[in-house]
């Protein structure tokens, strides 16, 4: 009795349900919503935050904040598009790609695990320098002319299945699965919980943030693949704001801002809703400037609702 | 510890102010147009707006507990549609337009601290949504009756005294708003129980409440004083550019955030000066304004000023660690 209570009480139901009743109501008035491709146009949408989304989940967990994941996501895609168009192997390009986005990862994991430094303030500065370096490197022009092959992790599919939502729900099992048996992510949890605890009983904290931090470059350049894939464009301000939303989705997802809690699942809950609530306001016809209003006031009501049931708990 | 402390303090400002004289006198000497009458005006122009915020940076990040405004550059936004839509669209007198405007972001700031202190929703959390929710408000109330959002550019000429004059070649922004909101802010943290306070609450929350603070008072407080700097600084943009813009605040939230973690204040709370801040202001506008003069591309500014957040907050480090093996 008392786990159905929990499981009832858990952020994960409680969004899951939300997102039932949402798209109920938007399906009543747009007749198109509940069409088989624009569900899996909301897929696509919900994959190109998601990947981006496990490995900021991990880095909230632990206590931390990434808001360079635009500009990382930025600069990979461009790392990408400019090495396949200019004649590169469309494999070599992505893996290219893949290789800067984790090490720009590692580089912010470095100034926060071994300098100590705040990652608000590092990832502060990182998202400039790195945006500043899309502008250089792309002079303001936009890419074309990607080849095909490059473009796989956006277009391409298995069977019916596109291969961004494929490659999604892979990520997602495999890094759940991570989340919930490995050691290794009970350091992550436990970092967020009290890192002095942790580097009390002889673990190397400063390897956990690095880990997680790098981890995220990673997915930051995959999540940007999928989406150049189905652009097939890089334009100039390719990624700017795409940090906050992810964020969003993460805290929509449960994730506690203050670190220790949170799961993979709520954060791919997290992202389906916003990606529901932005696919049925352009349905709906709502202008697109109320979509930030309203992912504003929801994560705020969100949070509330977290830390008020929380106080419940502790009393 | 204390001595110590403040002569490291002590040098730090001596430090970038040294370092603010090398690149004046750098681009004075190999920047044709920086030290001219008419470029100085401009630079101390475009300071004091970008100075406001960082200054209430400052405020908001010595109160603690992960203390940051991310929402800042969207009050200015929401304070400038305010008073350009009040005296245009409305016909409002313009200095009543300008009151509301202000007061709008002195409730958009006190909101946050509301959130922040009573709440208790992390600083990150609370003003990164409420950056959405005043920029789209700023948006909202710009759009016309087609819902395109318009810049509005018809102010009364009376308007244009605070951003556009000068006295005995001051410019008057400076003389009867940033030169009086440094001295206050200054003698408020320095000489008044309330800076005390302040800092005590940033440096350790906890033990700052069993001493019987009014922790969330004077959190609040500082969030709120924030938003109306936040206002201060939409009049004198506004004023000075001679229209209103939705996207007026749009990143200035980390210039301002740069500025006060350059100036000494300490990300996690408890320290940071106004002198520091000033100081650290004046650094920035001249390295902007000099590297925009010298022909490097505007697109490096952001860039650069990232390197200097990252690099000043390693000093930072450094000088603390030595605080503490000196100690």
């Amino acid at each position: 009795m008392l786990k159905i209570k929990r499981l009832i009480k858990s952020r994960e139901i409680i969004i899951f349900f939300t997102i039932i009743i949402l798209s109920f109501f938007i399906s009543l008035y747009a007749n198109s919503f509940l069409h088989i491709d624009n569900i899996k146009n909301i897929f696509m949408q919900v994959a190109s935050i998601a990947i981006s989304a496990i490995g900021m989940t991990m880095i909230i967990i632990t206590g931390g904040i990434d808001v360079s994941a635009g500009s990382i996501f930025g600069i990979t895609a461009l790392t990408m598009a400019k090495l396949s168009t200019s004649g590169v192997n469309p494999i070599l390009s992505l893996f290219t790609g893949a290789i800067v986005g984790t090490l720009l990862g590692f580089l912010n994991g470095i100034l926060i695990s071994k300098i100590k430094l705040a990652p608000i303030i590092v990832t502060l500065g990182t998202m400039s320098i790195w945006r500043t370096m899309i502008y250089v490197i792309s002079g303001g022009r936009w890419v074309l002319g990607i080849p095909s092959k490059a473009l796989y992790f956006g277009a391409g599919s298995i069977g019916k299945l596109p291969f961004p939502i494929f490659l999604m729900i892979i990520l997602i099992i495999f890094f759940s699965y991570f989340m919930y048996k490995r050691p290794f992510a009970r350091y992550i949890y436990a970092y967020g919980n009290n890192p002095e605890f942790l580097r009390i009983s002889g673990i190397n904290t400063s390897n956990v943030l690095l880990f997680v931090y790098t981890l995220a470059g990673l997915m930051y350049a995959i999540s940007s693949f999928i989406v150049v894939g189905r652009t097939a464009i890089v334009q100039a301000n390719i990624g700017t704001g795409y940090e906050l939303q992810v964020i969003a989705a993460v805290v929509l997802g449960g994730t506690s801002v203050t670190g220790g809690k949170g799961t993979i699942i709520g954060s791919f809950l997290g992202a389906t809703m916003i990606a529901i609530i932005s696919n049925g306001l352009v349905l709906l016809n709502v202008p697109a400037l109320l979509e930030n209003l309203i992912l504003g006031v929801l994560i705020l009501i969100s949070v509330i609702a977290d830390i008020l049931t929380n106080r419940g708990e502790i009393q | 510890m204390n001595i110590i402390s403040r002569n490291i303090f002590k040098n730090r400002n001596i430090i970038l102010l040294i370092v603010f004289f090398i690149i004046f006198i750098f681009f004075s000497f190999f920047t044709n147009d920086f030290f001219t009458y008419y470029n100085i005006v401009n630079l101390t122009k475009y300071g004091v707006e970008i100075g406001l915020l960082a200054l209430a940076e400052t405020l908001i990040i010595i109160s603690g507990n992960g203390g940051i405004d991310l929402s800042i550059g969207s009050i200015l936004s929401l304070s400038a549609m305010t008073i350009g839509v009040l005296s245009s669209k409305m016909g409002l007198n313009i200095l009543i337009s300008a009151l509301i405007g202000i007061a709008v972001a002195t409730l958009a700031g006190s909101f946050n601290g509301f959130l922040v202190s009573l709440i208790k929703i992390p600083p990150l959390l609370v003003t990164l949504s409420t950056m959405y929710i005043y920029d789209s408000l700023a948006l909202l109330i710009s759009m016309d009756k087609y819902g395109n959002a318009m810049p509005i550019s018809t102010f009364p000429n009376s308007y244009f005294f605070v951003g556009q004059y000068e006295i005995f070649n001051i410019p008057i922004q400076l003389l009867i708003i940033f030169i009086p909101v440094v001295i206050i802010l200054h003698l408020l943290l320095s000489k008044t129980v309330y800076g005390k306070q302040l800092y005590a609450i940033g440096s350790n929350d906890k033990v700052a409440r069993f001493s019987g603070l009014p922790n969330n008072k004077v959190r609040i407080l500082s969030y709120t004083i924030g938003g109306l700097l936040a206002g201060l600084a939409a009049l004198t943009m506004t004023s000075r550019i001679g229209s209103a813009r939705p996207d007026l605040g749009a990143n200035l939230n980390l210039r301002a955030i740069t500025i006060a973690v350059l100036g000494g204040t300490n990300i996690v709370g408890g320290e940071g000066t106004i002198i520091g801040t000033v100081i650290a202001i004046l650094l920035i506008t001249v390295l902007n304004n000099g590297l925009q003069l010298s022909g490097v591309n505007p697109i490096w500014q952001d860039g650069i000023l990232g390197m200097i957040l990252i690099a000043s907050a390693i000093v930072n480090f450094v000088m603390y660690k030595k605080l503490n093996y000196s100690n």
